[in-house]
């Protein structure tokens, strides 16, 4: 279960969009979407393989925490990715990308990558904003972008994938500072300098466990 | 996480209902799990599997069929995941089920279900069970499982996991353990679950919260929050060279979220609780570490105390305070000691914090309960002789060799004043005798700025200004709090960033772009205290080079251009401070007002203007048919208006200053035109925009011969000339430069026209009557005494169509002061009009 990096992703948007089910979908392909049971979850690793190099994505969902500032603000600052997902069958939730994307822009290091995600492609019928518009939203703000289907799968895992592969590159190209955990990525045990006899848990369990 | 897809359910074994939504099928399962109650190599996939199926019924159960619950209760199936727990089988199989236990808690709905699942212990024996907590993934999966149950807490569904007649809350304390893991991940997640179960609001389980948790809790929770202003002092003192950035800036970062954190803790109203955090915050960080650190030379520290800090990161802590915390009964403690120094200095005890600055593993609880008690034990030994906190806070505005303790000094004042917690009914700062004094050095301050040597840089300036007017111009249209003497040594000061300026605009080649740039700058970007507050770089002493990549307003000017830059934001900020005091409104900044331009899309009645015809050929080689129109401040080309004739709607519009006109040694017919991105324009991108480099527009222009090419270039070029003449003649007049009187633009251009308007609208305002020239120098008039004092006139001024689209060429000038009166002006016909066309909306824009 090594791997040589661990990205921490969020993954943001309006309530109902179908963050929890694109998480589960993606991290958990077991739980198919029979008999319209839709099934979500609020977090999720999974590995994936980049450049022959196996990676951990770990998935938070920041969902009904809102209320609290502190909240929303630490989970940004700790991500090296952002999923900003809308639902493209409700324009409100396209119409508050903006505010969403503020927040993050605020409150994250200035190189997480973020992906904008127009969700429930599966519902072309009851569609509300055009791809053009979702392309035009992620150009105008540097974003990438992808439709997805948390029901079908359509474009989950490159959505992920992709998001993942960017932030790969900006390490190859130094931008991130990756011995800064505070970033959201993780080097794995065997790029740890060979002195670390412990497990890189061990210590901080140990840590919390003596308080209180 | 299961990463297999596994292939056929259940290896092949047995018959299985074909519908997997079903009771028959849970009733499978549940045989599956009897003969399989020992966890073995061999079965371990498919107990995860049935596991997970289980739970997928479950859900399907809750939506669909409630005899799906009744039977999983009446078998105590929950029981089953316990059992498989406490065999030691691992990390995989643990995950697994961590996994399958939180899609269960997440997506059941039904309350009834709920508590089904909830009604036996098992939840609470799998929160108390020993996970093995080093593997980082066991952790986060486990973590979340207690997140997500505490998004489930209500008031009923609180007594399922707080017993109050064991005292026994196991998922809060289990979860507190890890409040300060080294994963940030897991640290947020704890502290979500806490302001979770705070805000139930059952009050047997606050009251155990309080008497069993809340002091070694918070205790805690102080202390780490002190070991990292310790840290971040340490940083700021050993990176004099700028060198550990990112560090410096993780640090006030994790301040910011720590602050945040009790904030949001005060913000949950609960007053048992707060008074404990409050109690513990007050004794055991803000007084020994933020307060005294402000006069720590006159603190006798004995070995074992606590490191201070420096006063800049004190006065910085402190701020970020004021800005964030608004919690009445901790904000007026803190400012109480801040400015009513009765000679009665609190002293911090005499505790034994010897090691206190690294973080211990090892110290037992009764260490913790002993080192807690001393510490709060407060001496209050009268000692008299010192300086009280207020004077040294005020002592930080005095002009000094630069501004590196001045800036912190004004961001506290200037977070004390807008603080809600002690400002109630009014500013604190109005009940006190040193209001005059703090006045007295704001004015020094800015005179001081105003030099042209000043060492004083543009976000000091910018804060003192907003400090001032927080200060000394209340809200409701009272007299403003500066006296005469006060008044002059502004208008000095401003004479004197006029003068400086001046020199520039004179030996400056960019001195048109410069100061357009700044003026926009400050218009887009108002200073925002809470930003910048968040910028770590500023905890570093004042440097000059722009190589350590801190903006330029939050350091000192490095060679001419940035002096001239420097130059000009001072005195648009002193400009804008002359106008606040005097309760005028702007009207001369910026040069160009959006609304007075003409816009994409816009339709224009081109009846007697001079077309050139031409084909824009774009990069990609797109050709477009299009009409050349140059007004005198824009280029525009247009396309015929296929519904009326003669007039033409916008497609593209540049300014004439930013145009770049080349010919081409090939084709006498063809023109290189280039219009940069220049700060005037309506779509200027800032830094950040990755399009910030490009041009608006790169194209050649082809003409139908070489005559109206000549034409046109000519034009272009003389053009840009003229425009930038034109705002460098504004500017001059601003400035008081004498510069000799550009030509008027030709008479019924409208420009003219809108110049016109609003010399009209501003001079019927302030009931003066009109000058004799309605043309550009009008609008250009500065007002003789800018501190005189005048009526408040909030007004905007807009062009908008008039409510009769019939008759297109009327203009209905809109005067909104404060947005409640509407005042038309009908402007008599010109040649060229612009109808703007846009849904809804009376009124466009505010100057
Ligand atoms: N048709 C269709 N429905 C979807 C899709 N993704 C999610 N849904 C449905 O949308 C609803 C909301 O999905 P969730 O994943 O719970 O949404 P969320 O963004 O997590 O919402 P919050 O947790 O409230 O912030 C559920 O009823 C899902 O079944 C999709 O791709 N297609
Ligand atoms: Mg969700």
């Amino acid at each position: 279960m090594s791997y040589a990096y661990l990205f921490k992703y969020i993954i943001i948007g309006d309530t109902g969009v179908g963050k929890s089910c694109l998480l589960l979908q993606f991290t958990d392909k077991r739980f198919q979407p029979v008999h319209d049971l839709t099934i979500g979850v609020e977090f999720g690793a999974r590995m994936i393989t980049i450049d022959g190099k196996q990676i951990k994505l770990q998935i938070w969902d920041t969902a009904g925490q809102e209320a609290f500032r502190s909240i929303t603000r630490s989970y940004y600052r700790g991500a090296a990715g952002a999923l900003l997902v809308y639902d493209i069958t409700r324009r409100d939730t396209f119409n508050h990308l903006t505010t969403w994307l503020e927040d993050a822009r605020q409150h994250s290091n200035s190189n997480m990558v973020i992906m904008l995600i127009g969700n429930k492609s599966d519902l072309e019928s009851r569609r509300e904003v055009k791809k053009e518009e979702g392309e035009a939203f992620a150009r105008e703000h540097g974003l990438v972008f992808m439709e997805t289907s948390a029901k079908t799968a359509a474009n989950v895992e490159e959505a992920f994938i992709n998001t993942a592969r960017e932030i790969y590159e900006k390490i190859q190209e130094g931008v991130f500072d990756i011995n800064n955990e505070a970033n959201g990525i993780k080097l794995g045990p065997q790029h740890l300098p060979s002195n670390a006899n412990t497990p890189s848990g061990g210590a901080s369990a140990s840590q919390g466990g003596s308080c209180c | 996480m299961f990463r297999s897809r596994s292939g056929s359910w259940f290896g092949g074994s047995g018959s299985k209902p074909k519908n997997p939504h079903s009771l028959e099928h849970l009733k499978y399962l549940y045989n599956v799990m009897i003969k399989n109650q020992t966890v073995s190599e061999s079965n371990r996939s498919l107990l995860v599997e049935s596991l997970r199926s289980i739970t997928e019924i479950l859900i399907w159960g809750d939506q669909n069929d409630s005899s799906v619950f009744d039977f999983f209760l009446e078998k105590n199936m929950l029981s089953f995941f316990l059992r498989i727990m406490k065999q030691k089988c691992g990390s995989f199989v643990c995950v697994q089920l961590l996994q399958t236990l939180n899609i269960l808690f997440e997506n059941i709905r039904n309350e009834t279900s709920l508590y089904y699942l909830l009604s036996n212990n098992h939840v609470n024996c799998i929160i108390v069970h020993k996970f093995d907590f080093s593997d980082e993934e066991v952790m986060a999966y486990y973590i979340s499982f207690l997140k997500t149950l505490s998004l489930k807490l209500n008031v009923h569904t609180i007594h399922f996991f707080f017993n109050e007649n064991t005292n026994d809350f196991p998922l809060y304390t289990e979860a507190i353990k890890f409040f300060n893991h080294s994963e940030s991940m897991v640290r947020i997640a704890v502290r979500t679950l806490t302001l979770n179960v705070y805000k139930v609001g059952d009050e047997a389980m606050l009251n155990f919260i309080r008497d069993r948790t809340a002091a070694p809790y918070f205790s805690n929770l102080v202390w780490f929050i002190g070991n990292h202003i310790v840290e971040l002092d340490n940083c700021v003192r050993a990176d004099a060279d700028h060198q550990s950035r990112g560090r410096l800036s993780d640090l006030v970062a994790e301040h910011l979220d720590h602050i945040h954190y009790v904030n949001d803790i005060l913000c949950l109203s609960i007053d048992n609780l707060n008074e404990v955090l409050v109690e513990q915050l007050f004794q055991r960080l803000l007084l020994p570490l933020y307060i005294n650190s402000l006069n720590k030379g006159q603190i006798q520290t004995k070995s074992g105390d606590r490191p201070m800090v420096s006063r800049v990161v004190s006065l910085f802590l402190l701020s970020q305070i004021f800005l964030i915390i608004h919690h009445k009964p901790l904000v007026v403690t803190i400012l109480k000691l801040l400015i009513n120094f009765e000679g009665n200095q609190i002293m911090p005890s005499g505790s034994n914090h010897e090691s206190s600055v690294a973080i211990e593993d090892n110290i037992t609880d009764e260490e913790k309960e002993q080192r807690m008690s001393s510490s709060t034990a407060v001496s209050s030994n009268s000692t008299s002789n010192l300086t009280s906190h207020l004077e040294t806070i005020l002592d930080c505005l005095d002009p000094a060799e630069n501004d590196y303790e001045a800036l912190f000094g004004l961001s506290l004042l200037y977070a004390m004043g807008q603080n809600r917690g002690v400002n109630e009914d009014q500013p604190f700062w109005n009940t006190t005798e040193w209001k005059s004094i703090l006045i007295a050095k704001l004015v020094l301050l800015l005179t001081s700025a105003c030099q042209m040597t000043s060492k004083i840089r543009p976000v000091t300036v910018d804060l003192a200004i907003n400090l001032l007017i927080a200060v000394a111009i209340p809200n409701p249209p009272n007299h403003h709090g500066l006296d005469d003497k006060n008044l002059a040594v502004l208008e000095q000061a401003k004479e004197e960033s006029i003068m400086v300026a001046r020199t520039f605009f004179k030996s400056e080649d960019m001195f048109l772009e410069l100061f357009e740039a700044e003026v926009n700058e400050i218009i887009k970007r108002p200073l925002q205290v809470e930003y910048l507050l968040q910028d770590s770089s500023i905890l570093l002493p004042p440097t000059g080079t722009p190589m350590t990549g801190i903006e330029f307003t939050k350091r000192l000017p490095c060679g001419e251009v940035e002096r001239a830059r420097r130059a000009i934001r001072v005195f648009v900020l002193m400009r804008r401070l002359s106008l606040a005091i005097s309760e005028e409104v702007e009207t001369q900044l910026p040069l160009v007002c959006v609304q007075q331009c003409i816009k994409i899309s816009d339709i224009l009645d081109l009846n007697n203007s001079d077309l050139i015809a031409c084909t824009v050929v774009n990069r990609e080689g797109t050709r477009l048919r299009r009409f050349l129109v140059i007004d005198p401040i824009q280029l525009i080309l247009v396309e015929p208006d296929s519904r009326r004739l003669g007039w033409g709607v916008a497609k593209f519009v540049g300014f004439l200053q930013d145009v770049e006109v080349t010919g081409d040694k090939d084709d006498s017919r063809c023109l290189h035109v280039t219009v940069h991105n220049s700060p005037t324009s309506t779509t200027f991108l800032s830094d950040r925009s990755p399009a910030h480099r490009l041009p608006q527009l790169a194209a050649r222009f082809v003409f139908d011969d070489h005559i109206r090419c000549m034409a046109a270039k000519q034009r272009l070029s003389k053009g840009r000339i003229k425009a930038r003449q034109r705002k460098m003649h504004l500017i001059g007049k601003i400035l008081d430069v004498n510069t000799s009187t550009p030509s008027s633009p030709p008479p019924g251009t409208l420009h003219a026209l809108r110049q016109d308007s609003i010399a009209r609208t501003r001079h019927a305002l302030l009931g003066r009557g009109v000058p004799g020239n309605l043309g550009i120098s009008a609008a250009g008039t500065a007002f003789p005494s800018p501190f005189g004092i005048r009526p408040i006139v909030r007004c905007s001024c807009v062009l908008q169509t008039s409510s009769n689209n019939s008759n297109p060429s009327t203009f209905t000038l809109v005067r909104a002061p404060l947005g409640v009166v509407s005042h038309h002006v009908i402007i008599s016909r010109s040649s060229i009009s612009s109808m703007r066309i846009r849904p809804n909306s009376k009124i466009l824009g505010q100057v």
